[in-house]
């Protein structure tokens, strides 16, 4: 049996790409499930999904704590301390990332012991698709890792798509997409020892008073801890040249995370900054430009 | 706070009693809403919360607001509120609350609990003339839970549980609140946050319940980039669909009219849940439908002939 975890962030497509793997894989014959698990939070937010694919019957059920296959469409989930998507990945398992960086340079960076394949489906979604949902892509690179034959992938894209849109035009190029990234990707072999763990089975909860086992909260915008810039994909950047202290997108910013420099020149804090971007499509001298997020660093101006 | 109307938006406090890290989805209209609101209502308040999106903004150990924060089931949060309020002004009786640092009570809901569940207990609260703020974020679905019709859902929107289109209109929740004649009942927007302040500057004045409805734009459940949230709340505005007014004590005046309306096909074109209108081909029937309601509200009040 094959194990995969999906890791992306709400919006992005991880439960879709879940069941285009698991419809794949059943057209190819096999026993699948796959499922998602939301927590208590919004588009942007960290997600996961999961599918499982055996030959046989598969008895398991459950949330998969020990993939053999994991799949990250969302760099900046590596970083993120509640998605922690390379947890409890099996030894000679597979990692796929969607960054623009080789795979040695990811191995080296985040320190991960297992086979990496990396490819910028972002990007080809953007470029292929005009949009960053990359559902039909990760489920895509999730198929060929798997290994799971052209044919299936293409039909199971069309199952699963007809049943979200309408648009067949959009359909064909999801398709297109997909089989693109599938023939990109060369095949691997995986071979993941499987290790199981017995536990008690008996958990026990700590019984604290009140004061303690109650959820107040006593502090004031303790959100700040919470860092959300990680959700965009885009950041606003300014032009002080053409700005003219108009404060439009200081009001206009949902989060109120644009505030004024010492010269009166709005400035954005993207420690929270979702990348909504109203204050680039509102600004009336359109000095604020959307900076395609890569990473660390940012690489491509796209023009307002 | 002066009771000078605020003329522009320079003018607006700078201070926030909301900030960021909220695990609201980008380009959330009714976190704006909240935003401006929070603003003018200042820190001293008590939020009694309504089961909806709003939920998750307070969410252990994570809080973005200066002030307390109370939970509650979808149909109850007036209920809490009279509690909060009764406990407050029991405090100050006992003197063990200066007057001086008395908190002010805000219920927040989204449309789901305002327009259906919430309905009897809110009517009940307005009916004690219990003193405290009520806010209404309206997206016109149950957007929590992936966007499913509600009171507050209009005709031909798309929903999880509409799929073809809703067949009949929204409720007037505004009409419904203001035949119990409250002191201060006002509709707002996120892209007039001038207007916005002076009602609640207004509000400010009366005792008793003060009432907000928001129409506030939903990304994922409008199908709509969420650099487009400000540009639609306004838009519906502009185009007569959401008419900025309010009532004291039962007279209903309106704050803004647009000069010029725009077609109410403008604001349908931009989003997801209205597409099947467009695509595959035009319902020349619905959308003449829909522009004629807008305009039957506004003959209603002698501003379309």
């Amino acid at each position: 049996m094959l194990k995969l975890r999906f890791h992306g962030r709400g919006g992005q497509g991880a439960k879709v790409a879940s069941r285009i793997t698991g419809t794949a894989a059943f057209l190819e014959g096999c026993h699948v499930q796959d499922f998602p698990l939301y927590g208590a939070e919004r588009r942007g937010a960290p997600i996961s999904a999961f599918t499982r694919i055996s030959r046989g019957t598969i008895m398991e059920r459950g949330v998969i704590p020990n993939p053999d296959i994991t799949i990250v469409m969302d760099q900046t989930l590596l970083s993120d301390p509640q998605a922690e998507p390379l947890a409890g990945l099996k030894k000679n398992g597979v990692v796929f990332i969607n960054t623009p960086d080789s795979p040695a340079q990811v191995k080296d960076e985040y320190n991960i012991d297992a086979q990496v394949v990396t490819l910028d489906i972002t990007n080809i979604g953007l470029d292929m698709l005009g949009s960053p949902i990359i559902s039909t892509l990760a489920g895509a690179v999730a198929s060929r890792i798997v290994g799971i034959g052209e044919e299936s992938l293409k039909n199971a894209v069309e199952k699963e798509l007809s049943k979200i849109i309408t648009d067949q035009k959009l359909i064909a190029k999801n398709i297109e997409a997909a089989i693109y990234c599938f023939r990109t990707l060369e095949l691997l072999k995986i071979k993941t020892i499987q290790t199981t763990q017995r536990q008690d089975s008996v958990i026990r909860m700590p019984f604290e008073p009140a004061k303690i086992s109650t959820p107040s909260i006593n502090t004031t915008a303790s959100s700040l801890l919470k860092r959300t810039g990680n959700w965009r994909l885009f950041k606003p950047f300014w032009d002080h040249d053409v700005c003219t202290k108009c404060m439009i997108c200081v009001t206009r910013c949902p989060e109120g995370c644009i505030s004024l420099n010492e010269q009166g020149f709005p400035v954005a804090d993207y420690e929270h900054c979702k990348g909504c971007m109203i204050c680039a499509e509102e600004c009336p001298k359109k000095g604020i430009k959307a900076v395609r997020e890569s990473g660390s660093d940012s690489v491509e101006v796209m023009g307002t | 706070m002066s009771t000078e109307p605020i003329k522009s938006i320079k003018d607006l406090p700078l201070d926030e009693n909301l900030f960021p890290g909220t695990p609201a989805c980008a380009g959330c209209g009714g976190l704006l809403t909240l935003r401006h609101c929070l603003k003018m209502l200042g820190d001293k308040v008590v939020i009694v919360n309504a089961a909806g999106c709003f939920t998750l903004l307070s969410i252990y150990p994570f809080t973005p607001f200066k002030s307390s924060w109370l939970y509650t089931a979808m149909a109850c949060a007036p209920a809490g509120a009279q509690g909060v309020r009764d406990a407050l002004d029991i405090l100050i009786e006992k003197g063990k609350l200066n007057p001086g640092d008395d908190l002010k009570v805000l219920v927040l809901t989204g449309d789901g609990a305002a327009y259906d569940m919430g309905l009897s207990s809110t009517s009940g609260a307005i009916y004690r003339n219990l003193d405290f703020y009520y806010i209404c974020y309206d997206n016109e679905a149950y957007g929590n839970t992936g966007f499913q019709q509600s009171g507050a859902t209009p005709f031909a929107s798309r929903t999880k549980t509409t799929p073809i289109g809703k067949d009949f209109p929204k409720k007037d929740l505004f009409e419904i609140w203001n035949s119990h004649k409250p002191p201060y009942l006002a509709t707002i927007s996120p892209a007039y946050p001038v207007d916005l302040a002076n009602k609640f500057k207004k509000a400010e004045q009366y005792k008793g319940p003060k009432l907000f409805i928001s129409l506030t734009p939903c990304p994922p459940g409008w199908s709509t980039d969420p650099s487009h949230t400000f540009k639609l709340a306004k838009l519906a505005v502009d185009t007569g669909i959401w008419a900025l007014k309010e009532s004291v004590s039962g007279e209903v005046k309106h704050t803004f009219v647009p000069g010029k309306f725009k077609p109410v096909e403008e604001y349908l074109k931009e989003q997801g849940r209205f597409s099947h209108l467009f695509k595959p081909e035009r319902k020349e029937e619905t959308l003449g439908k829909i522009q004629e309601m807008v305009n039957e509200y506004w003959k209603q009040y002698g501003v379309l002939l």
